[in-house]
């Protein structure tokens, strides 16, 4: 009677709760089926008292056995309902990350900020300082420390802008070597950055604003490997690989020796292209010995004390690096234009 | 300066081995930088003297029908030149033939008629600019190729690389070069025993002062027939870039060329007197040059002069009167010397540069003078038939200078190069080119430099260094790394600060632009700013670059209507130097930094709460206030200045609708001097609270001009003990309020380091501080 009664009531159970349609549904079922008070289990186990002692352990087991059925059935259930739930909502969240977030994109240096800061960079690290001068100069620092006395046919090589006050703004960043070495003294180690000025017409390869880095050691042992030494390490760190390098004889009044360095073409291998103008060779870099007028004229005794010095021209690394056709884009101010370094 | 390898070869024992483009590789890595090969007069290989057998009119035509005895057979063309007649000895371009600039001769119909080749004026060969007909031969029989005319390859080399060395504004220069790099042996075309011997100088030179010319030469000819150079020694000036003029005015170039001595021949019968004067010109003298410019000179110009005036200025320019002309029949030759600057300031003061003022320019060697003289003589003999000399050498010269010898260490020049070189190797090299070397002392070389190296090029062992590490070659130094110590460099602290600050521009979305330090004076007029203020420059490249800036903003304001036409919103920063001028002293150059948030659309606002959190984020914890006057420039109601730690560093506004017409926009500027000296505020950690903080409200109701800054301001100063911070929370214009008031709503923290506050001693603090307010002239909400 009583197992007829139990196999009939979890046969029924379950197949209610696999019917349910919501977690309401279930819960209702929870509690005819198997709630405290007044559920069908609840008023099954009335019926406990009345079997046989002989059959209890069995039937008392076949009802536990019942039950957890039943309330495992429930809890499976709404399980599934809350995992379907959590999925409904999680589906409704489905977002968009392809559009733009909120807030303004960061802006990009100057290219030519990019290449000063990376040679600044590399020559801390190799013990150079970094100093600055003015671009408003003094003939004497312009020239006349250089060892470019004034009717020089060198001041020709430089066309200058002159300014009232017998001043003038500096056609290379030079000048700075002269404050250096009254500043630094030797032993030194030194590079400067800056704007310059050439008094030329502007086209897309002439400039009269452009930008240099003038570099200069001074010690007891100065000599030419050690020059090349340095001009082949900044190279390899602008330029990021093994690069070639070869000196020829070059005139500046305030080197000597003095040299043009070249690199061998990194577009063509040294084979000829138009970039190099079919030479393999691209010219890069003034540099030489420094003279011994300027170390004299910078306070420096050159019988003691050996320099080299170079001068690099930012403005034509920039654009070698990246390519650029023009060089009026770098001064144009436009977005457009400045927008590509970010 | 561009080289003849022909003339080089000419000038080296046993010419040249090395093909062109191979020499011009060499003299780059050795002596100056070359700028190309070009190949000239290929076709002389096959153009052929012929003579015209018969010529006659192409109907319907301007040109002839001619029949030409080519020496191996006849051949018909068609010629155009007036000149082609019948008897005529003139040059004939085969088919097949190349000429220079790529224009190739074949067989073709011209007006009808089968042409095989052509007949070639002197401008289609090259030798000349002469293009009124063919070139007319004299002795020569058909099928000869021209006398003295041969393919050539022309080596141009930097006029810049020159500048030291005066030698080698010549051929002979650059020979000795080639001869010193190849392992030849120069020739020198100078015969000195062509000059007079010692006889009466025809007439007699003043020289004011020997230190503006230290040496003038020259001699007497007669019997001189003006006419046309031989057609090589055009070929050979036009090749080089100088135009052939006469045959006396040719041997001018050509000793300029070669020696390289500048010289000028006068017209003996228009000089007045019998002296030349080389003295300073007289202010307001005039002469009329050869260019047919005519010059009023100062009294620092040197000029030559006869009894009645000036008749050449020295070294630069012959006069046009005293010039030898097509009836010129003696001359003065003259062979000088002049001090660099002089020529040098007169050239420039003038604007006049020639091809002699750029050589003495670079300080020639006095003792070239008569060097060229006796050149000079077989020159013209060869040109000018029949010419002969009068009387004796004129030579008016201050003592010649022995160049001082030099003692060159051969140890401390290993040191110098940084790689080891034998003695003997040494002094080949410096004897090829043509120092005199001995061994003073061992390891130890005198060194004497020859005169054409002296006069400016090479004085000091330093000089001698790269003599030797040319000649060894650059490459054979190797790459040394120097012992030195490995200490940090001292820090530029401007530097590192501006590099900084335009990382910080960078991250709040501004993009970093230069801008020219030219300005001009409508760009600064607009600005609302005085011209007169500006350092101005003397020789502007266009007019509209003759200031230097004292604001960044000029650029700033160009940036921002450029920008406009293309995009509709932009942020853009410059990083720059402010140039102001002082009296007497450099000007003072101080850094900014200007930027611009610029919008198209909306009223403004965005961009200038941008503006400021720029400012805030390269100054932290800076203050905006209300400017008290708005510039002309400026938005009226949109002006104010950056205070930090207590100084004004800075403004911030919108540019006026005047300047910008479309879209709106924001600006900072910002002093950066200033800015470093304050420095950053020094980060001091304060003890986290032990007890918790509370905050509450309060709203104030005012009137619309009154700032938050203001409020926030009179909040902190009466919030009493327990005050932490008070921040801006919100403001609101509406109803209820009336239109011309405003609610601001601000968050007021307060906290007790001893116990955590009580809601009774919360809403006192809130009384106390509103009843205050109250008191100060506030009205309150709630
Ligand atoms: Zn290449």
């Amino acid at each position: 009677m009583m197992e007829s009664q139990l196999a009939e009531l979890k046969a029924s159970a379950l197949a209610r709760i696999a019917a349910a349609a919501s977690a309401a549904e279930l819960e209702v079922i929870r509690v005819e089926v198997a709630g405290r008070k007044g559920s069908q289990l609840t008023e099954l186990s009335k019926g406990m008292g009345k079997v046989p002692p002989v059959d209890k352990g069995r039937i008392g087991k076949l009802f536990n056995e019942t039950k957890t059925a039943i309330e495992s059935a429930l809890d499976a259930r709404q399980a599934a309902f809350a995992d379907a739930a959590l999925n409904a909502r999680l589906d409704a969240e489905w977002f968009d990350l392809t559009v733009p977030p909120p807030g303004v994109r960061p802006g990009a240096l100057h290219p030519i900020t990019i290449i000063q800061k990376e040679i600044e960079d590399l020559f801390t690290s190799m013990g150079f300082t970094v100093l600055s001068g003015p671009e408003v100069e003094t003939e004497f620092n312009n020239f006349d420390a250089l060892n470019i006395p004034p009717d020089h046919p060198a001041r020709d090589m430089q066309d200058t802008f002159w300014l009232e006050g017998g001043h003038l703004l500096r056609t290379h960043t030079s000048p700075v070597q002269v404050r250096g070495m009254q500043r630094l003294g030797p032993p030194l180690r030194m590079i400067a950055p800056g704007r310059v000025f050439r008094n030329e017409e502007v086209d897309p390869s002439h400039e009269h604003t452009f930008y240099q880095l003038e570099g200069m050691m001074v010690d007891r042992e100065v000599s030419v490997a050690y020059l090349i030494y340095y001009m082949k390490t900044l190279l390899q760190g602008i330029f990021k690989r093994e690069v070639t390098v070869r000196l020829r004889p070059g005139y500046f009044p305030f080197v000597e020796p003095g040299f043009e360095l070249d690199i061998q073409c990194l577009l063509c291998g040294g084979k000829g292209c138009p970039v190099c103008k079919q030479s393999g060779w691209v010219e890069l870099l003034p540099c030489g010995l420094v003279h011994p007028n300027v170390l004299r004229l910078g306070g420096i005794d050159p019988e003691q004390w050996n320099g080299f010095a170079f001068g690099l021209g930012l403005t034509r690394l920039a654009m070698m690096r990246y390519a650029i056709d023009d060089i009026r884009h770098l001064q144009g101010g436009d977005l457009r234009f400045l927008r590509q370094f970010a | 300066m561009k080289f003849s390898t022909n003339w080089i070869a000419e000038l080296t024992d046993g010419g040249l081995a090395t093909p062109a483009a191979g020499l011009a590789q060499l003299i780059t890595t050795k002596t100056a930088e070359q700028e190309g090969v070009e190949a000239v007069g290929a076709h002389f290989a096959q153009v052929r003297a012929v003579r015209v057998i018969e010529a006659g009119p192409i109907p319907g035509s301007h040109n002839q029908r001619a029949r030409i005895d080519t020496g191996a057979g006849e051949v018909t063309l068609v010629c155009g030149a007036p000149n082609c007649r019948a008897g005529l000895l003139t040059a004939w371009v085969p088919p097949g033939t190349t000429l220079d600039g790529g224009r190739a001769i074949g067989v073709a119909i011209v007006s009808g008629v089968e042409s095989h080749g052509m007949l070639a004026s002197g401008a289609e060969l090259g030798i000349n600019k002469d293009d009124d007909g063919v070139v007319e031969l004299t002795d020569i029989a058909p099928g000869s190729p021209l006398d003295g005319l041969r393919p050539d390859h022309v080596i141009e080399v930097d006029n810049k690389s020159l500048t030291h060395r005066p030698d080698l504004w010549g051929h002979l220069g650059m020979a000795r070069e080639v001869a010193a790099i190849t392992g030849g042996r120069v020739k020198d075309p100078v015969d000195p025993a062509r000059l007079p011997a010692a006889a009466p100088a025809p007439f007699s030179v003043e020289v004011a002062d020997h230190t503006l010319c230290p040496r003038y030469s020259a001699l007497l000819f007669e019997n001189v027939k003006v006419g046309p150079s031989p057609l090589w020694v055009q070929h050979r000036l036009q090749s080089i870039g100088l135009n052939p003029i006469n045959n006396i005015v040719d041997v001018t170039n050509l000793l300029l060329a070669e020696l390289p001595q500048p010289t000028h021949a006068f017209d003996a019968d228009k000089l007045q007197g019998s002296t030349i004067f080389v003295r300073r010109a007289r202010a307001g003298e005039q002469i009329e040059a050869l260019n047919q410019e005519i010059y009023t000179l100062d009294d620092q110009a040197l000029v030559i002069a006869d009894a009645a005036g000036p008749v050449a200025l020295a070294g630069v320019i012959g006069g046009l009167d005293s010039g030898v002309t097509g009836t010129t029949t003696r001359i003065v030759f003259e062979s000088a010397n002049f001090q660099a600057s002089s020529v040098r300031k007169t050239s420039s003061r003038l604007k006049v540069r020639t091809d002699a003022s750029m050589r003495f320019e670079k300080a020639q060697d006095p003792h070239n003078t008569t060097r060229a003289l006796a050149r000079a003589v077989a020159l013209l003999e060869a040109v000018c038939p029949g010419i002969r000399l009068v009387g004796g050498l004129i030579d008016n010269s201050a003592p010649l200078r022995t160049p001082p010898a030099i003692e060159l260490p051969l140890d401390w020049l290993r040191r110098k190069l940084g790689r080891s070189v034998e003695a003997s190797e040494v002094r080949a090299i410096l004897e090829a080119l043509a120092f005199g070397v001995t061994e003073a002392a061992p390891g130890v070389f005198t060194v004497t430099v020859p005169t054409w190296r002296a006069t400016k090029d090479i004085s000091i062992k330093e000089d001698l260094v790269e003599e030797v590490g040319r000649m060894l070659g650059y490459s054979s130094i190797p790459p040394t790394a120097p012992a030195v110590p490995a200490t940090p460099p001292p820090a530029d602290l401007e530097r590192d600060y501006l590099h900084r600050l335009r990382s910080i521009a960078t991250q709040q979305g501004f993009h970093e632009v230069y801008n020219y330090s030219f300005v001009n004076e409508p760009q600064v007029r607009e600005l609302g700013l005085d011209p007169a203020a500006h350092v101005r420059v003397l020789n502007p490249i266009a007019s509209d670059q003759d200031l230097l800036r004292t604001t960044l903003l000029i650029g700033i304001l160009r940036n921002v209507r450029e920008n406009a036409r293309h995009l509709e919103e932009g942020r853009f920063f410059e990083i720059g130097y402010e140039i102001h001028k002082r009296a007497g002293e450099l000007p003072d150059e101080t850094p900014h930094l200007a930027a611009a948030v610029y919008a198209k659309a909306g009223d403004g606002t965005a961009g200038l709460l941008e503006a400021k959190r720029l400012a805030q984020c390269l100054a932290p914890g800076a203050d905006v206030q209300v400017a008290a006057e708005a510039r002309a420039i400026e938005h009226p109601r949109r002006a104010y200045e950056i205070v930090w730690r207590g100084e004004t560093v800075g403004r911030i506004f919108e540019f006026h609708p005047k300047l910008v017409e479309v879209g709106r926009a924001a600006i900072v500027d910002l002093n950066l001097a200033v800015l470093q000296r304050l420095g950053q505020p020094a980060v001091r950690y304060s003890p986290l609270r032990r007890f918790p903080a509370s905050d509450f409200d309060v709203s104030v109701i005012t009137g619309l001009h009154t700032t938050a800054g203001e409020i926030q301001a009179q909040i902190a100063a009466h919030a009493g003990e327990l005050f932490q911070s008070v921040e801006y929370v919100t403001q609101y214009r509406g109803a209820p309020l009336p239109p011309d008031r405003k609610s601001v709503s601000f968050r007021v923290t307060i906290a007790s380091a001893a116990h955590t506050l009580s809601n009774d001693k919360i809403s006192a603090s809130r009384e106390a501080l509103m009843a205050a307010l109250r008191t100060a002239g506030y009205e309150l909400r709630g």
